[in-house]
């Protein structure tokens, strides 16, 4: 990282692309995923790293971009709900969210998979404790939670069916 | 039922796509070349009189393109449902912290931010009102010295209004019905209070508006759930000839009846014009929490009672903290005061519901509008005088609920669901009477009840057929996360024969969309599903008139099937056929349908209700008697879709409903010091999360089959949150035999309860 004129110019791979940008120290993550690359499936509730609506993955650990510094996330690896999807066919968690209905009004929906793709990526077959302490960490106002549960625990199965 | 291909079937929602890729698009998502970025200054002062206000240093900042202050208002009015109290930032005095004094436009919110800091406002603070009591107080100064213009809605029998009838109290609202002698034939007449709090709405999406005011045009991406009477206000504040006013609504990000009338848009507008540049005023959360709550209240229900636990006389009297704006509190005292009767017969019933005007953030429409509030108070005293006569609470409220298809009062609509049915399902699903009791554990039920569909709301809507059979629906029911669009889209392609995927959605703006009341009080599928039913026919039939011309014969015998027309068994593709009658260029079928629930003046509310949305809820609590937790061990929670259009849709406007009830009931709400909110925003205030969930949930989608809706169906999406406070209150006492009359029922309210009874 260097900074020029009060700007620090970073590099990171974002959904797969190398991305590189000269951003001020002040900006945050989400304001660049918004902002700078268009990708505004990243979306800001809380502005506070409570809610979770701005989760992405940065080396697969979700964080809240919103409170999170994009110089922060420097030589990292970033996924936003935009990258999950590959060559057109959705993540199991996409489609488990779809076919349970597991959203609403879809605000929390972006955040809400892929704090759950963390999850499956490092417990693959958590049980239903695990995955609501886990899932607490974002919140969804719509649903009551349950069909959210019920959809990671469909996600996860279908996952070892695959052999992922 | 006749098999239906479409309605109750599997599938996804259709905007499901969208909302798990990221694709959905917000307000918030949406900018304009050359936009400028808006911010606010609000009040520190609960109640003070604006002295002075110098904005001249923030107008010479480089980079702001405009500022607002209440001398830029000229010739502008101020905004309200029933009372135009609330102007686009203060004239005279700030009347809650939070209240807006002026705003900013720059080239970015940083900007906005340091400007706002360079405007000096000199204010003279006032005694302030923070309470409902304090309010009532005899000493309290006025909020309001002169009271705003407004108006009270015509009323039918029993039903009334005034205007200001006391100091610090905008609107009365009274039902009667019955001969008051009636309280006494009652062996029993019991009075108690109870207390209602207050929630956020919480909407993760949060106000925010982008406006461009150019050529005399005013366009406005809004997050408003009503385009169409935000369009009506906008042109009385601004002056402005309503076919230069353009509100477009794409996707919101939820709103729980927050997103009404004015909230982002006037400021984005009047900065737009002063700029001349896009503004996109976006709040943040703890905005939010200044700009919209639910009511808090005050309830003392008095019930008059025979000694079988008949119920024959009451009179409820409701105060309803209006904040410091009267926003929709007149409406919402109009449906609290209205449904205190809760789903009972009565002999005599006399309710008041008074809107109280104090110094903190203005309360407005919320999930249950009224009857969260009534409801609390009703069915928490209905199993209290049970429980008093010794009378088992359930067999008490099964001898005094109104039957399927008695009115709920004289000259209104009769009930369309089988109460006793969806209270069996509940009771027999907790266990209710089964079972050793265990100390420390109790199951209590309870009954939400509302009217739904809203009162004397029309929609008109539009569905083209495209000349391949395209269908499109264009309508204003907006899609605020309760999956209207799904719930359409299936009507229209049960009515065409064709499948899901052939029917699309169009985007709502209030230039192109046919007119509509707005997307609330449950009307989408009662009053905008007739009307898109009724489009779907009217198009239908254009169809087969032409195809009958164009197959020389009548259309009585022809019906279409995946744009196909069938006569005597044999398909005919209609898209050749078009272009050979439209040389060669296409056509496209319009069908329109309107609908209203009939004006009627012998109806108290003068439409009879379109329909009664209610709510059954069974829990079984765990109460511990040394620290006072509740432990939610089972909820149900049971809602009658009359026929569930989509499954998973009824199931989750129940169910999210019911847990954010869960959070009223025993921990979430707005705390007030003095008149400052302490707990503002997310790091503060606390939520529903995951593991607050019941260790038990289970939500039961009934389908009686008697709604007024197309197919029988029947709204959803309110009743989920009315039982669940009473339940829980009913299971403590039927747990430790102590009661709670307010909420949120917390450990410390518990244990001390439980102390005061040893």
């Amino acid at each position: 990282m260097r900074m020029v004129d009060g700007m620090i110019a970073i590099r990171f791979k974002l959904n797969g692309d190398d991305r590189s940008i000269s951003v001020a120290p002040n900006t945050n993550l989400a304001d660049i995923l918004r902002d700078e690359f268009g990708l505004t499936g990243t979306k800001i509730g809380c502005d506070q790293g409570v809610c979770g609506a701005c989760t992405v993955l940065a080396d697969g650990v979700p964080i809240a971009s919103c409170t999170t510094f994009a110089w922060q996330c420097d030589g990292r690896v970033l996924l936003s709900i935009e990258g999950l999807a590959q060559d057109g066919k959705l993540d199991p968690l996409q489609e488990a969210f779809k076919t349970h209905s597991a959203f609403q009004c879809g605000y929390c929906t972006p955040g809400m998979i892929l704090l759950a793709k963390a999850l499956l990526d490092s417990n693959p077959a958590p049980d239903r404790h695990v995955i609501k302490d886990w899932m607490q960490s974002n919140i969804c106002r719509c649903t009551g939670y349950q069909v959210i549960v019920e959809a990671i625990e469909h996600a996860a199965r279908r996952r070892h069916e695959a052999g992922r | 039922m006749r098999d239906l291909a479409s309605i109750g079937a599997a599938g996804p929602r259709v905007d499901a796509d969208l909302k798990i890729t990221g694709a959905a698009r917000y307000t918030t998502d949406f900018t304009l070349p050359r936009m400028l970025h808006a911010k606010v200054l609000r009040s520190p002062h609960a109640h003070a009189r604006i002295t002075s206000i110098d904005t001249a240093r923030a107008r010479a900042l480089p980079g702001v393109g405009a500022v607002i202050a209440r001398d830029d208002l000229k010739g502008l009015s101020s905004y309200g449902y029933f009372i135009k109290d609330q102007p686009i930032v203060a004239l005279d005095k700030v009347r809650y912290i939070g209240d807006m004094v002026a705003a900013v436009a720059a080239e970015s919110e940083e900007i906005a931010v340091r400007a706002l800091r360079l405007i000096e406002v000199r204010y003279e603070p006032l005694a302030t009102v923070a309470t409902i009591e304090q309010a009532l107080d005899p000493s309290a100064p006025a909020l309001f010295e002169t009271p705003a213009s407004g108006i009270v809605p015509a009323y039918g029998p029993g039903a009334s209004a005034v205007r200001d009838p006391a100091k610090n109290i905008c609107y009365r609202f009274e039902y009667t019905t019955g001969d008051s002698a009636n309280f006494a034939d009652a062996d029993h007449v019991f009075e108690d209070e109870f207390r209602f709090s207050r929630m956020q709405h919480y909407h993760l999406e949060p106000f925010v508006a982008l406006a461009r005011v150019e050529g005399g045009m005013i366009e406005v991406w809004s997050c408003c759930q009503n385009p169409f009477p935000l369009r009506k206000e906008l042109a009385r504040v601004f002056n402005h000839s309503e076919q230069n006013i353009r509100v477009h609504v794409p996707f919101i990000g939820a709103g729980y009846g927050a997103k009404n009338n004015c909230k982002a848009e006037p400021i984005a507008i009047l900065l737009a014009k002063l700029a001349g540049r896009p503004v996109r005023f976006c709040m943040t959360q703890e905005e939010n929490f200044l700009t919209q709550s639910q009511h808090a209240a005050i309830l003392r229900f008095k019930t008059g009672v025979s000694s079988e636990g008949r119920l024959i006389a009451r009179q409820s009297r409701i105060w309803l903290d209006a904040g410091a704006y009267s926003d929709a509190s007149p409406l919402v005292a109009e449906k609290a005061g209205y449904r205190s009767n809760g789903p009972y017969r009565w002999q005599y019933v006399d309710n008041r519901c008074d809107c109280v005007m104090t110094n903190t953030t203005p309360a407005g429409p919320f999930r249950g509008f009224g009857n969260t509030q009534a409801g609390w108070a009703s069915e928490s005293q209905i199993d209290m005088i049970a429980r008093r006569l010794g009378l088992d609470p359930v067999e008490m409220r099964k001898r005094n609920l109104l039957k399927l298809g008695e009115p709920y009062v004289p000259g209104e609509s009769s009930i369309d669901s089988d109460m006793i049915e969806g209270l069996d399902l509940v009771c027999r699903e907790i266990g209710y009477g089964r079972g050793e009791r265990r100390r420390g554990h109790g199951i209590g039920v309870a009954i939400g009840f509302k009217d739904s569909g809203g009162v004397n709301k029309p929609a008109q809507a539009q569905v083209k057929a495209t000349t391949t059979g395209g269908i499109i629906l264009n309508c204003g029911a907006i899609e605020i996360g309760q999956g209207i669009q799904t719930a359409l889209t299936r009507v229209a392609a049960e009515i065409f024969a064709a499948p899901v995927s052939r029917v699309s959605y169009s985007p709502v703006d209030t230039d192109n969309t046919p007119f509509d009341q707005g997307t609330n009080a449950g009307s989408g599928i009662v009053v905008m599903g007739k009307a898109i039913e009724m489009a779907s026919r009217d198009c239908v039939r254009q169809v087969l008139d032409f195809a009958a011309g164009a197959l020389k014969c009548r259309p009585q015998g022809l019906r279409l099937e995946d744009w196909s027309v069938i006569k005597d068994n044999q398909a005919h593709s209609l898209a050749p056929l078009i272009m050979r009658e439209y040389g060669g260029t296409g056509f496209e079928f319009v069908g329109r349908g309107y609908f209203k629930a009939p004006t009627d003046h012998n109806a108290p509310l003068e439409a009879k209700c379109m329909s009664w949305e209610i709510g059954w809820g069974a829990v079984e609590v765990e109460v511990d008697e040394e620290t006072g937790r509740v432990v939610l061990k089972k909820l149900v929670v049971s809602g009658d879709a009359g026929r569930a259009i989509h499954k998973d849709v009824c199931r989750g406007q129940d169910e999210g409903a019911a847990i954010m009830a869960v959070g009223q009931a025993l921990f979430e709400t707005m705390v007030y010091d003095g008149a400052e909110l302490v707990n503002i925003a997310a790091a503060k205030y606390r939520v529903p999360l995951a593991n607050d969930l019941p260790e038990i949930l289970r939500t039961i989608t009934q389908e009686q089959g008697h709604g007024p809706g197309p197919f029988g169906s029947k709204p959803t999406g309110e009743s989920g949150i009315l039982p669940v406070m009473p339940a829980i209150a009913n299971a403590i006492e039927d747990a430790v035999g102590v009661r709670i009359t307010s909420l949120p029922i917390t450990p410390e309210k518990v244990l001390a309860a439980l102390k005061a009874k040893q």
